[in-house]
C-alpha cells in the first residue's frame, strides 16, 4: 500500500472537530439528564401494581430494547415531524431520541437494582416498625440507587458513543464533522482515527471509574 | 397490673392456620400461651412451621385463620380473607433473623438509630448516645462507625440484636440467629442472648442448637406438622419427652453424641 500518513491534514483542522465534540457532549449530557430522571420514574411505573401504569411502561421499555438505536433515531427524525406536526432543531431532536432510548435502558437498571434489594431487609424494616414509605425511602432506594450507579454510567457512556448515529440525520456532532473533514481533505484514515481517539479519550476514563466503583462495591457487599 | 379479667398471657396464639398458596399448609391450628418472662424455644423438624410461627408473631405473614393477642390486646386476626395486624402492637416486638439483615449502606450506629429516629421521633443525639451505650454493653463500641461489610458474622448478629433492642421491645424473637455463623462465632452471639435472658427479657426463638436451647429456655415447645406436639420445661421435653414424635426427634438430634 502506497499511502503516506498526513496527520497535519487533520490537526490543522481541529476546530470543527472540537465544535463537533461540543455538540456530542451536549447531546450526551442532555440525554443523560433525561435518562437518569425519566428512567427512574419509568422504573417505578414498570414496578407498579397497577396494570394501567405497568403495561404501557413495559411496552415503552421493550420497544427501545428490541429495536436498533439507528432505526429509533431515523424513525424519530422523519416520523415525529410528519405525524405530530412538531418541528424542532436537529440537536433537540437528537437529544430527545437519545434521551428516550437511554430512559428505557436506565429504567431497566433501576428496576433490577430495586428488585435486587433482599426481601429480608424489608422484613427487618417491618420488625423495626418502619412504615411502607419509610422502608422504601430508607432501605430500598438508598441501596438500589447505589447499586444502579455503575450501570447508569455504563449506559450513559453507551449513549455518548451511540450519539454518533445522529450524524446520519444531519446533526453536526463529532462524527458529522469528521465525515465532512474526511471528504474535504481526502484523509479518511487520519480523520477517522483521530475521531476514534476523541471518543476513546472521553469513554475510557468513565469506564475506568465504572470498574473502580464495581470493585469497591464488590468489596462492600461481601 | 390490673388483674381483674385481664389476660395474663404475654402472647396468646389461638388456632393459628397459615399456608403458602392453596396447597401448602404450614400451621394447622396451633395454640400457644406464653406468659410474661418466659423464654420459649421452639424446636422441631424442618418444615414443621417453626420459622413461620415466628414470622407470623412478628406480623410479617398473612394468616388464614386464628388470632394472636399481645399483653391482652388484639394483635393479629384472620378477618375473612384479609389479615388484620395492629401495627402499634407490632412495634412492641423485636426480631433478629438468620441472615443478619443489617442495612449495608448505613454504619453500625446508623443501623441502630434509624428506627428510633424515624419511628419514634427520638432526637438523633439521644438515639446515638443510647446506641453507643448498647454497643458498649455488647463489646462493640469500637465498631460504631464501621459498616456491616467490615464486621464478622458474629459481630453483625450482635449489632442486629442491639438494633432490635433500641426500640425497647417487650418480646424478642430470634429466628435461627446462629445458623449462618461459623462455629467459632456462635458462642459470642449466644452469650448476648443469655445475658438478655438473665435480665428477664421475654423471648421466643427457633434454634437447632439443643445445648443452647437447654441453657436459655424456660420452656420448650416441640412443633411438628404445624401443631404443638409437646410443651414443657426444657429438662422434660429435651431430656425425657413424653410424646413418641418428640422422642424420635430428640434421639435423632443427639444421635451423634452417642
Amino acid at each position: 500500500m502506497d499511502y503516506t500518513l498526513d496527520i497535519g491534514a487533520v490537526t490543522r483542522n481541529l476546530e470543527p472537530l472540537f465544535q463537533g465534540l461540543a455538540v456530542t457532549l451536549q447531546l450526551t449530557v442532555a440525554a443523560n439528564i433525561i435518562g437518569i430522571t425519566a428512567g427512574f420514574g419509568l422504573a417505578l411505573l414498570v414496578l407498579s401494581r397497577f396494570a394501567v401504569l405497568r403495561v404501557p411502561a413495559m411496552l415503552f421499555v421493550e420497544f427501545f430494547r428490541c429495536t436498533p438505536a439507528i432505526v429509533q433515531i431515523v424513525w424519530f427524525f422523519y416520523c415525529v415531524p410528519m405525524l405530530f406536526n412538531v418541528f424542532l432543531g436537529p440537536v433537540t431532536m437528537g437529544i430527545l431520541a437519545l434521551g428516550m432510548n437511554l430512559t428505557a435502558f436506565n429504567a431497566e437498571a433501576y428496576r433490577a437494582a430495586i428488585q435486587a434489594v433482599p426481601k429480608e431487609h424489608l422484613d427487618a424494616g417491618i420488625a423495626l416498625g418502619l412504615s411502607p414509605t419509610q422502608r422504601v425511602l430508607n432501605i430500598v432506594l438508598p441501596q438500589a440507587l447505589r447499586a444502579s450507579v455503575p450501570v447508569l454510567l455504563t449506559n450513559g457512556i453507551g449513549t455518548f458513543q451511540q450519539s454518533a448515529l445522529v450524524a446520519i440525520v444531519g446533526v453536526q456532532d463529532l462524527m458529522y464533522q469528521g465525515k465532512t473533514l474526511a471528504t474535504q481533505t481526502y484523509r479518511p484514515i487520519e480523520t477517522f482515527t483521530i475521531i476514534a481517539l476523541f471518543y476513546l479519550a472521553v469513554s475510557f476514563p468513565v469506564s475506568q471509574i465504572v470498574g473502580y466503583l464495581e470493585r469497591r462495591r464488590g468489596l462492600a457487599v461481601r | 397490673m390490673n388483674a381483674m379479667s385481664r389476660d395474663t398471657a404475654l402472647v396468646r396464639i389461638t388456632d393459628l392456620h397459615k399456608g403458602y398458596g392453596p396447597n401448602i399448609r404450614v400451621l394447622r391450628g396451633l395454640n400457644i400461651e406464653m406468659k410474661p418472662g418466659e423464654r420459649v424455644v421452639v424446636i422441631g423438624p424442618s418444615g414443621g412451621g417453626k420459622s413461620t410461627l415466628l414470622r407470623v408473631v412478628m406480623g410479617l405473614e398473612e394468616i388464614q385463620g386464628g388470632a394472636i393477642t399481645f399483653a391482652g390486646q388484639p394483635y393479629i386476626s384472620a378477618d375473612g380473607r384479609k389479615t388484620r395486624i395492629d401495627t402499634e402492637v407490632r412495634k412492641k416486638i423485636g426480631m433478629v433473623f438468620q441472615h443478619y439483615t443489617l442495612f449495608p449502606h448505613l454504619s453500625v450506629l446508623q443501623n441502630l438509630t434509624l428506627a428510633p429516629c424515624k419511628v419514634v421521633g427520638e432526637p438523633r443525639a439521644k438515639a446515638e448516645e443510647r446506641g453507643r451505650a448498647i454497643l458498649a454493653r455488647f463489646g462493640l463500641e469500637a465498631k460504631a462507625d464501621a459498616y456491616p461489610s467490615q464486621l464478622s458474622g458474629g459481630q453483625k448478629q450482635r449489632v442486629a440484636i442491639a438494633r432490635a433492642l433500641m426500640l425497647d421491645p417487650q418480646l424478642m424473637l430470634f429466628d435461627e440467629v446462629t445458623s449462618a455463623l461459623d462455629p467459632e462465632l456462635v458462642a459470642e452471639v449466644e452469650q448476648v442472648i443469655l445475658n438478655l435472658a438473665a435480665q428477664g427479657m421475654p423471648m421466643m426463638m427457633v434454634t437447632h442448637d439443643m445445648w443452647f436451647a437447654r441453657n436459655v429456655a424456660s420452656r420448650v415447645i416441640f412443633c411438628a406438622g404445624g401443631v404443638v406436639v409437646e410443651d414443657g420445661p426444657p429438662e422434660q421435653v429435651l431430656g425425657d419427652p413424653k410424646e413418641e414424635r418428640t422422642r424420635e426427634f430428640i434421639d435423632r438430634v443427639f444421635h451423634i453424641k452417642g
